[in-house]
């Protein structure tokens, strides 16, 4: 293939030249196709277990990935949500980002109640899963949003975490201990692992982290079906919670700035479960003003838009143009491309399904049709939605899809 | 009575706890409480597919009617007969719920028996479950990718024990599609709940 002959420098600016365009909402020579993964797809290589506590090993399979399927950019984040740990330690901008995900052994440091783990909680080939939890009680709110970073260590960990039980005591300081070796540990791996790629020719994207305040009140404090359930029992109670969210969140995110960073991931959750109302009047303008902050730093924002954002697509229109990129998951992305045009860089358009069991031929014809709309204009990554690509993927299929981007993904 | 199905389709909890209270104290029958607020969840049923509610206002409902039940549950004396019964759980592999669960309260608000397995629910244990309870309906759930190979696991499972023919095979979840249909060799999928329950409807040929 003429990708072979090329030297990894040139790959690497070829490719993250390729995603920089596209983001800026330009024409590059041909459409990025970038891979999300939480360690599905990956477990082809390896069991689940190993992608997560065997940092070698998750530096491996990495660039086995790559060079099996050689696409623009791979996501691969083989750690779990843990940006409450972050926003404690907000204040502390030499911890907050390098305890933002939690891997395994962070996991077994904490002893979270957050996160289940395989070889732990779940067989050994599973996916780390997050599923959260109810650890604030509702008449907790105010109490939370006078003070949230106090609220959280002193409150929340010693619910959340069995370790971190009783703050203050050996079990939990040797907890955190723990935890600051295991930090450490993974930064180097996260360091260790984009040179791997680079050597391959495989860029990393220099990326920062923020939240959605809605979304880290259901993920971390109320469970999702509870946050729903408090903005009709505790609406202002909410408002207030999330507001005093927004500087926390804005100085997790900066705090990678002096690094380099120049987009910021956030995940939205609660987004589908809400109707225009209630996303207007709760989730977006907090959501709005940590984005647009956030640009006014030179930083743009990464988003993926889980599940059916269709609902709320026009609100997009209100922040800058060229603010970052949206990453749709059950979205149409062609409809979406009516309506955010030359105002925002879109990305998705392969539901992982289709992948999963599709023929080679119908993946070919249908990455065609899906060009021949997506691609005039620029502006446009391609990817599989948001969700994770299922490990019993064939392998053809794969090759599939690389092979039908590079025949019609071309300017 | 009609009070009732009003407030509840508006998702004004404290009235309809309020009149639940003041029907059961002026003698009304349980029953016909229960009735109404089925009612109110059809409708509520069809403003979601309408697009007119969301997700939100299904968690609410969903809260709203445990919430009757609770009150009314005790009273009603008389048995309840099921439209039909529903062997339902996340798959193996998988531990998310909130699907589930909101799909779960809809289809016994429509009247269906949901014999409620959990997450992390392997194949075996839907197989017995399926010779245990005698359903006419399997609901699979799981919201992740890697639930797309148990949930194949399961309908093989069910083959392999000649079970697959007595039951209809319904798949739900976010992420599922027609694509995941074919997959798994499921007879239906839904990636809500109220799609879930209307097709559960359709295919034992209750209408929509």
């Amino acid at each position: 293939m003429e990708i072979k002959s090329k030297s990894p420098e040139e790959l690497l600016k070829e490719r993250f030249g390729r995603f920089e365009k596209a983001v800026e909402l330009g024409e590059p020579d041909k459409v990025p196709l970038a891979i999300f993964t939480c360690g599905d797809i990956l477990r082809k290589y390896a069991k689940g277990y190993e992608l997560y506590f065997n940092y070698d090993k998750a530096r491996e399979v990495s660039v086995k990935f790559v060079t099996d399927y050689p696409v623009d950019i791979l996501l691969a984040a083989l750690a779990a949500e843990g940006f409450i740990f972050s926003l404690a330690f907000s204040n502390y901008p030499d911890i907050a980002p390098t305890i933002r995900f939690w891997t395994g052994p962070m996991h077994d440091a904490l002893g979270d109640k957050y996160t289940k783990w395989p070889g732990r909680e779940l067989p050994e080939d599973n996916i780390f899963q997050f599923i959260g939890g109810e650890f604030m009680r509702a008449e907790e709110y105010g109490k939370f949003s006078d003070d949230p970073i106090t609220f959280i260590n002193e409150v929340i960990f010693p619910r959340a975490c069995v370790n971190l039980e009783k703050i203050g005591s050996p079990k939990a300081n040797a907890a955190l201990i723990r935890l600051g070796f295991e930090a450490s540990r993974y930064l180097k791996y996260l360091v260790d692992s984009a040179m791997d790629l680079a050597k391959v020719g495989m860029p990393s994207l220099p990326i920062t982290f923020a939240y959605t305040p809605l979304d880290f009140i259901g993920d971390f404090l109320r469970y999702p079906t509870g946050a729903l359930i408090d903005l009709r029992r505790h609406p202002s109670e909410v408002k207030q919670a999330c507001e005093a969210l927004v500087e926390p969140i804005i100085k997790v995110a900066l705090s990678l700035k002096p690094a380099g960073a120049k987009y910021a991931f956030i995940p939205l959750h609660l987004n589908e479960y809400l109707s225009p109302k209630l996303y207007n009047e709760f989730y977006w303008p907090t959501l709005k003003k940590i984005i647009v902050d956030l640009y006014g730093h030179g930083i743009k924002s990464f988003i993926f838009f889980e599940g059916w954002h269709d609902p709320h697509i026009e609100t997009i229109l209100e922040l800058p143009k060229g603010w970052g990129i949206a990453y749709f998951e059950k979205t149409d992305v062609r409809k979406a491309k009516k309506i955010l045009s030359g105002h925002t860089c879109i990305m998705g358009g392969i539901p992982p399904s289709l992948l999963l069991e599709a023929t080679p031929d119908k993946i070919d014809e249908y990455i065609k049709n899906l060009l021949s709309e997506m691609k005039p204009g620029g502006g446009f990554i391609l990817s599989p939605g948001v969700a994770d690509i299922p490990r019993d993927v064939p392998h053809v299929n794969l090759k599939a899809l690389i092979e039908a981007v590079e025949k019609y993904g071309g300017y | 009575m009609e009070n009732l199905v009003n407030a509840f389709v508006n998702l004004d909890e404290e009235s309809v706890l309020r009149i639940v209270k003041d029907l059961l104290g002026a003698g009304k029958d349980p029953f016909e409480i229960l009735e109404a607020c089925r009612r109110a969840t059809t409708i509520i049923g069809e403003k979601f597919e309408r697009g007119e509610y969301f997700l939100s206002e299904l968690v609410f409902a969903g809260e709203i009617f445990n919430g009757v039940m609770k009150i009314i549950l005790p009273e009603i004396k008389r048995e309840v007969k099921p439209i039909a019964t529903m062997v339902l759980g996340t798959v193996h592999g998988d531990i998310h719920d909130i699907g589930k669960n909101i799909f779960k309260v809809f289809a016994e608000a429509a009247g269906f028996k949901v014999i409620d397995l959990g997450v992390d629910v392997p194949p075996e244990k839907f197989v017995e479950a399926v010779r245990i309870h005698n359903p006419e309906i399997v609901g699979m759930s799981g919201l992740l990718t890697i639930s797309y190979e148990f949930m194949k696991k399961t309908i093989d499972a069910l083959k392999e024990a000649g079970l697959r023919d007595r039951v209809k095979v319904i798949i739900g979840g976010g992420r599922v599609d027609e694509h995941v249909k074919r997959y798994t060799g499921a007879d239906e999928w839904a990636d809500n709940a109220m799609v879930g329950v209307r097709k559960c409807r359709e295919i034992l040929g209750l209408g929509g």
